[in-house]
C-alpha cells in the first residue's frame, strides 16, 4: 500500500478541479481524485455529500460545469456514457444497476454490446465461471433476483468489456454483511488485483477503507481529506465521525488540510 | 349465434390492425419515453397517402410497402425536429404529452386543409369472399390479418432475438444504464421511431382498406381503441399490447353485431376501466416501473 502519493501507481483516472450539479447550484465543488492500475481509491463521506454526484458527473450522467476527467491522460471530460464506455471505463450504480425487465443473460449481453459478436457468448462464460450462483438462473428476469443476485449480476454485467476503469457506487448498501464483506473483498479488491483501477464509493466506511489503497473524505461536495487509506482509518477524527468509532475528541476535520 | 361468429371475425379484422397499431404506439412510448398522441393523425396521414397511391395506379400491397416507408420517416422526422428539441429545452413527460396533442390537431387539420372534409375510399379490390363457418372475410382481410400475424411475429423476433432489439429494450429500460453499457442510444431511440412509424404507417393503409371510407379525422378516433390496447397490456409492452388489441377488437365487434354498432367505443371504455381497476399495471405487466423521460 501507497504510504504518500509519490508511491501510488501511474493514475489511469484522473479528476481535477470538478464541479458538476444538476443544472441548478453545484452539488460538487472542485474535487480532485484520481487512482491508479491496481488500487482501490475509497471515498466516503455523509449522506448527500456528493459522492453519487461526483461519480455521475464522471461517468456522464449528471452535467459538469468546471474541471477535467482524463481517462488513459485523453480529456473526456462531459463525454457521454457510451464513449466513455468505448473508452474503458466501466460504472455499477449505487441503484438501477442492472436492466430489470432482462434476463441474466441478456443482461450479460449488453454489458458485452461493443464486442464483436462472436466473442459474446464465450465471455459471457468466462464471466459467468466468477458468480456460479448466476450460472443457474440465466434465463430469469433480472428484477426477480434477490439484492446479492442482483449486484453480482451489476459486477458480472460491467466485467463484459474488461474496462480499465471500474467505479462502484455503494455496492453493498441493501446486502446483509456477509454478504457485503464478500463483494468488497472477493469482488472489488480482487479486481484491482487483476489489474484494473478501482473507484469505490461507500458508507461502510471502513471495510472499504481496509481494502482500499487511498482514500478520500469529502464533506459537503469538497475533499476534506485524502491519503493512504490506513492512515484514514487509524485516524480517530474520521474513526470518530465516520467509522462508528469512540474516541477521545480531536482535531475538528477544518483544521486538517486536505 | 351466428350473428355472434360474424361479428366474431369483424372482431379478429379490427384486432388485427389494432394490434399493428398498439404495439406500435406502445413500442414508441416504451423506446423513447414520449406518449406520441398524434399517432392517430400519422396513421390518418398514412391512409391519404394510401389514397394518393392507389388512385394513381399503385397496387394495394404497394401501396401497404409505400406507407409503411412514410410512417417510418414521417415519424422520425416529427422526433428529430419537432420533438427532440421540446426534450432538449428540458420538457418533460406530461409537457410533450401536451406538445404530442398540438401536433395531433396540426397534422388533422393540415391534412383538412388539404383534402376538405369529405370522405375518401381507397381505389382496390377487396377480393372475393370465403366463408369460414358463417364468418366471412375477403381476401385482403385475410391480407390484413397475415400483415398483423408476420408484424407480430417481425417485432417478437426484434425484440427477443436481435442484439438491435436487445438494445431497444435495455435503453426503454434504462438509458443512462444502456449507455454506460456503450450503446448508442440516441441511434437506438431512431430506429425505435422508425420500427414504430412503419407500424403506424400500415396499420394507417389497413384501416382505410377495412372501412367503406375515411376522413381527416379516422385515426383521431381510431386512437380512442389504441391507447385503450396499450393501457390494457401495460404502456410499453408490446406482447401485452397484442393481447389488449385481441382483447379489445373481439369484445367491440361483438357488441357492435350482438349488441349495436354504437356500442363499439363504448365496449372498449368499459373493458379500459374495469381493467385498470382490477390491474392498474395492465393485464400482462408483471410491474409497473417508474420510468424517466430520455433526454
Ligand atoms: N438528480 C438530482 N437532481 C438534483 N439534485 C440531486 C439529484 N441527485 C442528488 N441531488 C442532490 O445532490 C446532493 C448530493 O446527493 P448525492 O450525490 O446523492 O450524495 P451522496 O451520494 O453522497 O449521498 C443532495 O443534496 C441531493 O439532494
Ligand atoms: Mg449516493
Amino acid at each position: 500500500m501507497p504510504t504518500s502519493s509519490a508511491e501510488r501507481p501511474p493514475q489511469v483516472l484522473e479528476v481535477e478541479q470538478l464541479v458538476a450539479g444538476y443544472g441548478g447550484a453545484p452539488i460538487v465543488h472542485g474535487v480532485d481524485v484520481s487512482v491508479g492500475a491496481g488500487e482501490v481509491a475509497t471515498i466516503i463521506g455523509p449522506n448527500g455529500a456528493g459522492k453519487s454526484t461526483l461519480l455521475k458527473a464522471i461517468t456522464g450522467r449528471a452535467e459538469v460545469l468546471e474541471g477535467s476527467v482524463r481517462l488513459d491522460g485523453k480529456d473526456v471530460t462531459g463525454r457521454r456514457g457510451d464513449q466513455l464506455a468505448r473508452a474503458g471505463l466501466g460504472f455499477v450504480p449505487q441503484v438501477n444497476d442492472v436492466f430489470g425487465t432482462l434476463t441474466v443473460l441478456e443482461n450479460l449481453e449488453m454489458g458485452g454490446y461493443l464486442l464483436a459478436r462472436k466473442d459474446v457468448a464465450p465471455r459471457v462464460e468466462e464471466v459467468l465461471t466468477a458468480f456460479p450462483a448466476l450460472c443457474d438462473m440465466r434465463t430469469r428476469r433480472a428484477s426477480k433476483l434477490s439484492g446479492g443476485e442482483r449486484k453480482m449480476l451489476a459486477i458480472a454485467r460491467v466485467l463484459m468489456l474488461r474496462p480499465n476503469v471500474i467505479i462502484f457506487d455503494e455496492p453493498t448498501s441493501n446486502l446483509a454483511p456477509v454478504v457485503a464483506r464478500s463483494v468488497l473483498e472477493d469482488q472489488v479488491r480482487v479486481l484491482a488485483n487483476s489489474g484494473s483501477a478501482v473507484v469505490l464509493v461507500e458508507q461502510r466506511a471502513s471495510e472499504a477503507l481496509t481494502i482500499g489503497d487511498w482514500g478520500y473524505l469529502l464533506v459537503a461536495g469538497r475533499v476534506s481529506v485524502s491519503g493512504p487509506a490506513a492512515e484514514l482509518l487509524g485516524r480517530d477524527d474520521i474513526g470518530e465521525l465516520f467509522l462508528g468509532r469512540e474516541t477521545k475528541p480531536s482535531p475538528a476535520l477544518n483544521e486538517i488540510s486536505p | 349465434m351466428s350473428l355472434f361468429v360474424a361479428s366474431l371475425g369483424f372482431g379478429l379484422v379490427t384486432a388485427s390492425i389494432l394490434a399493428i397499431a398498439a404495439v406500435g404506439f406502445t413500442l414508441q412510448f416504451g423506446v423513447t419515453n414520449i406518449l406520441n398522441l398524434a399517432f392517430g393523425d400519422v396513421m390518418t396521414a398514412s391512409s391519404f397517402i394510401g389514397y394518393i397511391a392507389t388512385t394513381n395506379g399503385v397496387g394495394i400491397w404497394g401501396a401497404v410497402a409505400l406507407c409503411a416507408l412514410f410512417g417510418a420517416v414521417f415519424s422520425t422526422l416529427l422526433n428529430r425536429l419537432l420533438y427532440t428539441p421540446f426534450v432538449r429545452h428540458g420538457t418533460k413527460l406530461f409537457g410533450m404529452i401536451v406538445v404530442t396533442i398540438a401536433t395531433s390537431l396540426i397534422i388533422q387539420n393540415t391534412i383538412q386543409a388539404i383534402w376538405g372534409p369529405s370522405f375518401f375510399s381507397l381505389k382496390f379490390s377487396p377480393g372475393g369472399s370465403y366463408h369460414i363457418g358463417s364468418m366471412v372475410f375477403t381476401s385482403s382481410q385475410f391480407g390484413i390479418m397475415a400483415i398483423a400475424v408476420a408484424s407480430m411475429l417481425g417485432v417478437y423476433t426484434l425484440l427477443r432475438y436481435t442484439k438491435l432489439g436487445k438494445a431497444m429494450r435495455a435503453t426503454a429500460c434504462d438509458p443512462a444504464l444502456a449507455r454506460s453499457c456503450g450503446i448508442a442510444t440516441d441511434r437506438v431511440v431512431d430506429v425505435g421511431w422508425l420500427v414504430s412509424g412503419a407500424l403506424c404507417g400500415i396499420a394507417g393503409i389497413a384501416l382505410a382498406m377495412n372501412v367503406t371510407s375515411f376522413t381527416s379525422t379516422t385515426g383521431g378516433t381510431f386512437l380512442i381503441a389504441i391507447v385503450a390496447a396499450a393501457v390494457l397490456g401495460g404502456v410499453g409492452q408490446a406482447y401485452g399490447a397484442m393481447l389488449g388489441a385481441l382483447t379489445i377488437g373481439l369484445s367491440s365487434e361483438v357488441a357492435a353485431g350482438v349488441i349495436a354498432p354504437s356500442y363499439k367505443q363504448v365496449v372498449a371504455f368499459v373493458v379500459l376501466v374495469v381493467v385498470l381497476l382490477i390491474r392498474p399495471q395492465g393485464i400482462l405487466s408483471e410491474v409497473a416501473e417508474a420510468k424517466e423521460v430520455a433526454a
